[in-house]
C-alpha cells in the first residue's frame, strides 16, 4: 500500500481535529460551569452557513470567522437564558437549539445550496519544513485555524488549573452551592462560559465551512461532529490536553471514507466507512463508564442541574 | 454588574391550575409572533405565511386528514420519547429507531408478504418493525442500567449508524430492499398483502386509529399499574426505589425497550401506510426528532401526546406546502417548531417557579430606622 | 441562680453604656411564605464574647444568623457594626465587616483541596494561583488559632470534624472577626467538643465575637458568655451563662412550658428474640466499614446504638434492611435467614425500616400519602388505591398526622408529619406484621412538640411487645429511651451497657475510640 496514505491520513485527521477541538473545548467549558449544551450540533451548522454568507459576500475569510463565531455565542446565549435565569430543563432546551439551529441555517443556506466559496482558508507555509518525510506535512502543512486551536486547547489547560477564574469556574460546575455561598455570582459565571463555549463552537463550525468543506451541504455538511465533539469530552475527563489526543482519533476515523475514496480503495463498502466514527465513539465512551455513577469520572458534579439557591 | 434588584426564584408546591394551561398556550403564541416578526424582516409576508399553514394543515379537507395521517407516526414517536423522559431517560434517539423499525418492516414486507395472508402481514411487520427498533436501543438500554453510560450521546450515535444503514440498503447495488431495474435507486415495494389501504381518498390510515389507542393505553398503565407505580418511584426518588426493593435497573431496561419498540412500531406504520417501502427520504424528514419536541410540549403526558402530535402534523403539513403555494421556504416550519419550544421552556419556569423581584436595601433606606 | 432578662444589655446597639457591640441587631422581622420566622428580635455581640442563640428546631435562630452574616435580608428592622448601620445585601458584603458564619451543612468543594477551599473567593486572590504559596499562607493562618490542617489534603478524604476545622480556617483567613456557628456540635464526640471549645477560647482572647446557634442545652451553657433564647420567632429571655444558668430555666424559656423529655422506662417483660446479627462485616472499596457486628433484640426491648454521624450507622441499618450484602456474616429475623436475600424478603419476615432520609428514601416526595402507604406493600399488578384509602384515613386519625387527606403530597408535609407518616406505615406492617423496627434519627431536625410524639410512638411501640433497634446520633435521645445501648465506632460495637447504668462518660469516650481507659 501507498505509503504516503498514512502520511496523508495523518495530516487530515489532525485537520479534521480542529472542528473537534474547538466544539469540544465550547462544550468543556460550558459543562465545567455546570451548564449541559446539547444544542452544539446547531451551533456547528449555523455558524457554518453564516460564516459562508459573511465570507462569500465580504471576500474576507478572517470576518466570516468572527461573523461565525458572535452567532456561535449569540445561540448559545439563547440557550443560556433559558437554562441558567430560567432554569429549564437543558436537555430539552440543548436539543431545541438543535432544531431551531438546524431550520434556521437551512433557511439562510438555500439561496447558497452546492455553491462553492471562492476562496478558502490556505495551510500556512513553513517552507522546507513541510517537505520533511512523514512529520512534515502533519505537523508543518495546516493553516493558521488549526495551530490557533491547539495553542488554545493548552492555554485552556492552564486557565482550568493554574488560575484563579479557572478555580472558580471548576468550583460552579461542582458546587454551586459553596460558590454562591462565597459571595460568587453562579449565574454569571454559567451565563459567560455558556457564552464563550459557543463562540468556540462557533468559530470549529466557521472553521469547517471555510477550510474543509467549502460547499453548503445542509445538515450533511457537519453531519453529527457535534454528537461526536459532546462524545471527546467525556472520553477526555473534561481535560482540555487529552481532547487533543482523542480529538485526533476522531478525525482519522472521520477522514477514512474520503482518503479511502480518493485512494481507490473500495473493497470497504462506503457506508460501513462512515459509521466507523460514531462506533469508535460509541464503543470508547462505553469503555470509559464507570458503574455505579451516572456521571462519567471527572465529570462536573453538578452538570445538567439548574442552581436555585435555598431560599428557605 | 451590581443591579439594585435580583430576581429569586421559589419553587412551587402546586400550581394554580389555570397557569398550567395558559403558559404553554401562551408560550406557543409568543412563538407564534416572534415567528412573524422574523418573517417580516426577512421578507416574507406573516399573514400569507400563517394563514396558508393553517389552512393547509387544518381547515381544508384534505389538510386535516393529511394532517391526522402525519400525525400517526408523530404520536408514535412522540409516545416513545416521552415514555422514556418521564423516567429521565433521555432516549433521543427515536429517529435511528424510527429508521430500524421501517428496514425490519420493509423487510418483514418483503420476505413474507407473498406467503402469508393479509390479516396476518399487517401485524407482523407492525410487530417486527418494533422488535427492530427495540433491537437498535437494546445496547444503550443495558449500558445505562448496567454502567450508567449517558443515553443521549449512545443512542444518537447508533441514529447515525442506522442512517447509514438505511443508504446502504438502497444505494448498494443488488440490495434486497432496492427496487430492481430503476434508474435512481429506491427502495422496493411490498407486496399487496403487507399494506393497508389509505381511509377513503385521503392519506390517513387506519393505523391512525391504532396509534391513539395505544398512547391512551399507555397513559393508563403509568397510571394505574404496578409498572407504572415502579416508574413514577424511580423518577422521582431512585433512593426511595431501593429502598422499597424495586429494581431500577430492570425497570430502566424496559421502559427504554418500550421506548425503543413504540419507536420502530413508528417506522413500521410508514411501511404498511404512506410509503409502504424503504425509502432514503426518510433520513431527512426528522419523525425522531419531532417526536421529542411533541413530548416536551405534552410534558410526557401520553394523552396529551395525542393532541401536541396533532397540532405539529398541521404544523409540519401547512409547512411543507408553503413552498407550493407561496414563496417561502419550508425550513421556516421547522425553525417554528424549535423556537415553541424553546419558548415552551421559557414559560415552564414560570409555571415551575414562582418569580420574584427582590429589591435590594440600601444604607440610606435603613439608617433612619435608629 | 438564674439571671433573667431584667439584668442584662439595656439596648441591643449599645450595651450598658460602654463600647458599641461588635455586631447587633434591632427589631428583625423576616417573613416565609406562611410562616413569620422573626418576629422583632433584638441581638448583639460584644468583641470577646461567646454568645449563644438557643432555641429549638424551627425557632427561628438560624434564620436570624442568615441575616446576621448577609445571606438573608431582614424585611424590617437594623443591623449594625460597631455601633454604625449597615446593610448586609450578600454574604460577601457580611464578610467585608468582618462577619462569617460556617454552616451546619459544609460549604466546601468535596473534590478541591484544603486550601483551595480557604481561598475560594477570596478577594485578595492572585491570577495565577501559587499552589505552594497558598498552602504556606492557610497552615500560617490555621496554626494561629491552633486548628491544625492539612493545605494539600483532599476535603473530600477528612471527617467531619476536621472539615469544621477547614471551615473555620475559611472563616478566619478571609478576616472574620465575627465568627457565626451552626449547630457546631452536633457532628462531634465529646472530646471533639472539648477542642472546639478551646479553639473558640483562643479566637475570643483575639477580641473576636463568636455567635453560637444551639438547641443543646448543656454544652452550650458552659460555654457561652450570654444566652439569647429564642421560640417561634420571638425572643423569650436573655441569660448569663457560664456555668450560672439554670438549665430547667432555660428549657422553659425553650419550650414554653415544662417538659421532661426523659421518658419513663417501665418494667416490662421481653420475649423471644427478634433479631439476631451475627458476626456482620461490611467491606466497601477495601475499607472496612462494619466489622464482626453481633448483637441481639428481642421482643419488647428498645436496643440503642449510639455513635457520632459517619461510623457505620447507616450501613448497619441498611445491611440489616437488606438493601445491602454483607461481606461476611449474617442477619436473622424471627428465627429465619435473611442476608443476601434483599429488602422485600426482610419485609416478609417482618422488618419495618424508618431510614434516616425521610423524604428521600422512606417517602416519596411526589406522591400522595396513599401511595406512600404503598411503597413497601404487595402491589397487584393492576394497583388497587380504593381499598387502602380507608387504612390510610384511620391512620391519619391515629397518629395525628395534620394533612388533607390521604391525597395529601409528601412533599407539603412538615418534618414531624413526614416522620409519623413513615412511623404509621412501618408500625402498621405491610405484607406481615411488624416484628422489629429499625428507625434512624427519628427525631433529628424536629420541633419538640413533634419529638415528644414521636418518643411517645416508639416507646407505645416497644410497650406494646415491638422489638425496636433505634440507631441515632442524639446520645441523649438513646439514654432516655433505650433498654440496652451499643456504642459504634469506626463500624465496630466497642461497648455495651443496660439503660439504667449507662454513664455519659463513659460512653462519650466509647463514642470517640476510648475504651477501657475510663475510670468507673
Amino acid at each position: 500500500m501507498n505509503s504516503n496514505i498514512w502520511v496523508l491520513m495523518s495530516a487530515d485527521s489532525v485537520a479534521l481535529a480542529t472542528t473537534l477541538i474547538l466544539a469540544a473545548l465550547g462544550a468543556l467549558f460550558t459543562e465545567r460551569s455546570g451548564v449541559l449544551n446539547l444544542g452544539i450540533e446547531g451551533i456547528l451548522l449555523t455558524s457554518a452557513i453564516t460564516s459562508f454568507i459573511a465570507a462569500d459576500s465580504s471576500g474576507s475569510i478572517w470576518l466570516g470567522l468572527v461573523v461565525g463565531s458572535l452567532l456561535g455565542a449569540v445561540l448559545a446565549g439563547i440557550h443560556a437564558v433559558l437554562a441558567v435565569t430560567l432554569r429549564a430543563n437543558q436537555i430539552v432546551s440543548g436539543l431545541a437549539l438543535v432544531i431551531f439551529g438546524t431550520g434556521l441555517a437551512n433557511f439562510l443556506g438555500k439561496p447558497y445550496e452546492g455553491k462553492n466559496i471562492e476562496t478558502k482558508i490556505l495551510p500556512l507555509s513553513f517552507g522546507p519544513l513541510t517537505d520533511i518525510p512523514v512529520v512534515g506535512p502533519v505537523l508543518f502543512g495546516q493553516d493558521p485555524v488549526t495551530y490557533f486551536t491547539i495553542a488554545l486547547a493548552v492555554g485552556a489547560s492552564w486557565y482550568l488549573f493554574r488560575t484563579r477564574p479557572g478555580l472558580e469556574l471548576r468550583a460552579t460546575g461542582d458546587d454551586p452551592a459553596t460558590v454562591d455561598a462565597q459571595g460568587l455570582k453562579v449565574s454569571s459565571i454559567r451565563i459567560r462560559y455558556t457564552l464563550a463555549g459557543g463562540a468556540m463552537v462557533g468559530l470549529g463550525g466557521s472553521w469547517l465551512m471555510l477550510a474543509e468543506s467549502a460547499a453548503w451541504h445542509q445538515a450533511a455538511t457537519t453531519n453529527g461532529i457535534g454528537w461526536i465533539a459532546l462524545a471527546l469530552v467525556v472520553f477526555a475527563s473534561w481535560r482540555p490536553i487529552r481532547l487533543i489526543a482523542g480529538a485526533i482519533l476522531f478525525g482519522f476515523t472521520l477522514q477514512l471514507p474520503f482518503t479511502l475514496q480518493a485512494e481507490n480503495i473500495t473493497f470497504i463498502p462506503q457506508a460501513f466507512l462512515q459509521m466507523v466514527p460514531y462506533a469508535v465513539t460509541l464503543i470508547s465512551l462505553i469503555a470509559l463508564s464507570r458503574p455505579g455513577s451516572s456521571n462519567a469520572l471527572g465529570a462536573p458534579r453538578a452538570l445538567g442541574t439548574p442552581f436555585v439557591r435555598d431560599e428557605r | 454588574m451590581n443591579l439594585p434588584f435580583r430576581l429569586a426564584f421559589e419553587q412551587r408546591t402546586e400550581t394554580p391550575r389555570r397557569l398550567a394551561v395558559m403558559v404553554p398556550l401562551l408560550s406557543v403564541l409568543a412563538a407564534i409572533v416572534a415567528g412573524g416578526i422574523f418573517l417580516f424582516a426577512t421578507g416574507y409576508s406573516p399573514f400569507e405565511t400563517y394563514s396558508n399553514m393553517l389552512s393547509d394543515g387544518f381547515f381544508s379537507s384534505t389538510g386535516i386528514t393529511d394532517t391526522l395521517g402525519l400525525s400517526t407516526v408523530l404520536i408514535c414517536t412522540g409516545i416513545a420519547a416521552a415514555f422514556a423522559f418521564q423516567m429521565n431517560l433521555y432516549n433521543i434517539g427515536g429517529e435511528g429507531q424510527l429508521y430500524l423499525g421501517m428496514i425490519g418492516g420493509a423487510w418483514a414486507g418483503l420476505f413474507f408478504g407473498d406467503r402469508l395472508p393479509g390479516f396476518v402481514m399487517i401485524p407482523v411487520v407492525l410487530l417486527v418493525g418494533a422488535a427492530c427498533g427495540a433491537l437498535w436501543i437494546a445496547l444503550p438500554a443495558f449500558v445505562r442500567a448496567r454502567l450508567g453510560t449517558s443515553e443521549i450521546v449512545t443512542t444518537l450515535l447508533l441514529t447515525y449508524i442506522g442512517a447509514s444503514l438505511v443508504n446502504h440498503f438502497i444505494y448498494r447495488a443488488g440490495s434486497y430492499f432496492r427496487a430492481p431495474n430503476t434508474l435512481f435507486p429506491q427502495g422496493r415495494q411490498v407486496p399487496d398483502s403487507a399494506m393497508l389501504s389509505p381511509l377513503g381518498d385521503t392519506t390517513m390510515y387506519p393505523t391512525f386509529f391504532l396509534v391513539t389507542v395505544l398512547a391512551v393505553f399507555l397513559w393508563w398503565v403509568v397510571r394505574r399499574t404496578e409498572f407504572g407505580y415502579r416508574i413514577q418511584v424511580i423518577s422521582d426518588s431512585p433512593r426511595a426505589a431501593r429502598y422499597a426493593g424495586i429494581s431500577a435497573q430492570r425497570t430502566t431496561v424496559q421502559v427504554m425497550m418500550i421506548s425503543g419498540a413504540l419507536s420502530g412500531l413508528g417506522g413500521a406504520t410508514l411501511i404498511v401506510g404512506t410509503f409502504g417501502r424503504l425509502d432514503p427520504g426518510i433520513v431527512l424528514l426528522g419523525y425522531g426528532y419531532a417526536g421529542i419536541v411533541i413530548a416536551a410540549l405534552a410534558r410526557n403526558n401520553m394523552a396529551a401526546i395525542i393532541v401536541s402530535g396533532i397540532l405539529f402534523a398541521g404544523l409540519r403539513t401547512g409547512g411543507d406546502k408553503l413552498q407550493i403555494s407561496t414563496d417561502t421556504p419550508i425550513h421556516i416550519g421547522v425553525m417554528l417548531q424549535g423556537a415553541i419550544l424553546l419558548f415552551a421552556l421559557g414559560g415552564e419556569a414560570f409555571r415551575r417557579y414562582r418569580v420574584k423581584v427582590v429589591r435590594m436595601q440600601t444604607a440610606t433606606a435603613q439608617g433612619a430606622a435608629q | 441562680m438564674s439571671n433573667t432578662s431584667s439584668e442584662v444589655a439595656k439596648g441591643p446597639h449599645h450595651s450598658g453604656g460602654a463600647a458599641p457591640s461588635a455586631l447587633s441587631a434591632r427589631n428583625i422581622t423576616k417573613r416565609f411564605p406562611g410562616v413569620l420566622a422573626n418576629d422583632n428580635v433584638d441581638f448583639d455581640v460584644r468583641p470577646g464574647e461567646v454568645h449563644t442563640l438557643l432555641g429549638e428546631n424551627g425557632a427561628g435562630k438560624s434564620t436570624l444568623a442568615a441575616m446576621l452574616c448577609g445571606l438573608y435580608q431582614p424585611d424590617s428592622g437594623t443591623i449594625a457594626r460597631n455601633g454604625a448601620p449597615v446593610v448586609l445585601s450578600s454574604p460577601r458584603a457580611g464578610l467585608s465587616h468582618g462577619i462569617a458564619m460556617v454552616h451546619q451543612h459544609f460549604r466546601l468543594v468535596e473534590r478541591f483541596t484544603v486550601a483551595e477551599n480557604v481561598v475560594l473567593g477570596s478577594r485578595d486572590l492572585s491570577y495565577t494561583l501559587k499552589r505552594a504559596e497558598l498552602n504556606d499562607r492557610v497552615a500560617e493562618v490555621a496554626e494561629r488559632y491552633g486548628l491544625p490542617v492539612d493545605p494539600s489534603a483532599t476535603v473530600g478524604d477528612l471527617s467531619v470534624g476536621q472539615r469544621q476545622r477547614v471551615e473555620i480556617v475559611k472563616a478566619l483567613y478571609q478576616g472574620a472577626e465575627i465568627l457565626l456557628l451552626d449547630e457546631p456540635t452536633a457532628v462531634l464526640v465529646p472530646a471533639e467538643v472539648e477542642k472546639l471549645f478551646e479553639n473558640v477560647h483562643a479566637m475570643t482572647a483575639t477580641g473576636k465575637s463568636i455567635v453560637f446557634i444551639s438547641h443543646k442545652l448543656g454544652e452550650v451553657v458552659e460555654i457561652s458568655d450570654r444566652v439569647t433564647v429564642l421560640r417561634n420567632g420571638r425572643v423569650t429571655g436573655h441569660v448569663s451563662g457560664r456555668g450560672s444558668a439554670d438549665t430547667r430555666e432555660l428549657a422553659r424559656l425553650m419550650v414554653g412550658r415544662d417538659i421532661d423529655l426523659a421518658v419513663q422506662r417501665a418494667s416490662h417483660a421481653t420475649g423471644h428474640e427478634v433479631l439476631q446479627i451475627r458476626d456482620l462485616s461490611l467491606t466497601v472499596n477495601g475499607i472496612d466499614v462494619l466489622s464482626n457486628i453481633s448483637f441481639n433484640v428481642h421482643e419488647g426491648e428498645m436496643v440503642g446504638i449510639a455513635g457520632v454521624a459517619g461510623n457505620g450507622q447507616k450501613e448497619l441499618a441498611d445491611t440489616i434492611a437488606g438493601l445491602v450484602s454483607p461481606t461476611s456474616g449474617s442477619v436473622s429475623i424471627g428465627g429465619s435467614m435473611s442476608t443476601d436475600r434483599g429488602p422485600i424478603a426482610a419485609r416478609e419476615l417482618g422488618l419495618a425500616y424508618v431510614p434516616e432520609d425521610r423524604l428521600g428514601m422512606g417517602l416519596v416526595p411526589s406522591m400522595s400519602i396513599l401511595d406512600n402507604l404503598l411503597l413497601t406493600r404487595d402491589r397487584d399488578t393492576v394497583v388497587d388505591r380504593a381499598s387502602v384509602k380507608p387504612e390510610a384515613n384511620r391512620l391519619i386519625d391515629q397518629f395525628e398526622i395534620k394533612a388533607n387527606g390521604p391525597e395529601h403530597l409528601a412533599r407539603k408535609l412538615s418534618g414531624g408529619n413526614a416522620q409519623k407518616v413513615l412511623l404509621a406505615r412501618e408500625l402498621s406492617g405491610g405484607r406481615t406484621a411488624t416484628k422489629l423496627l429499625v428507625v434512624c434519627s427519628p427525631t433529628r431536625g424536629l420541633d419538640v412538640g413533634a419529638i415528644e410524639t414521636v418518643r411517645r410512638l416508639l416507646d407505645d411501640a416497644r410497650s406494646a411487645g415491638q422489638a425496636i433497634l433505634l440507631i441515632s446520633e442524639d446520645l441523649d435521645e438513646i439514654m432516655s429511651l433505650a433498654d440496652r445501648i451499643l456504642v459504634l465506632y469506626r463500624g465496630a460495637i466497642v461497648h455495651e451497657t443496660t439503660g439504667e447504668s449507662a454513664q455519659l462518660t463513659t460512653v462519650g469516650a466509647a463514642m470517640a475510640g476510648l475504651t477501657q481507659e475510663v475510670q468507673q
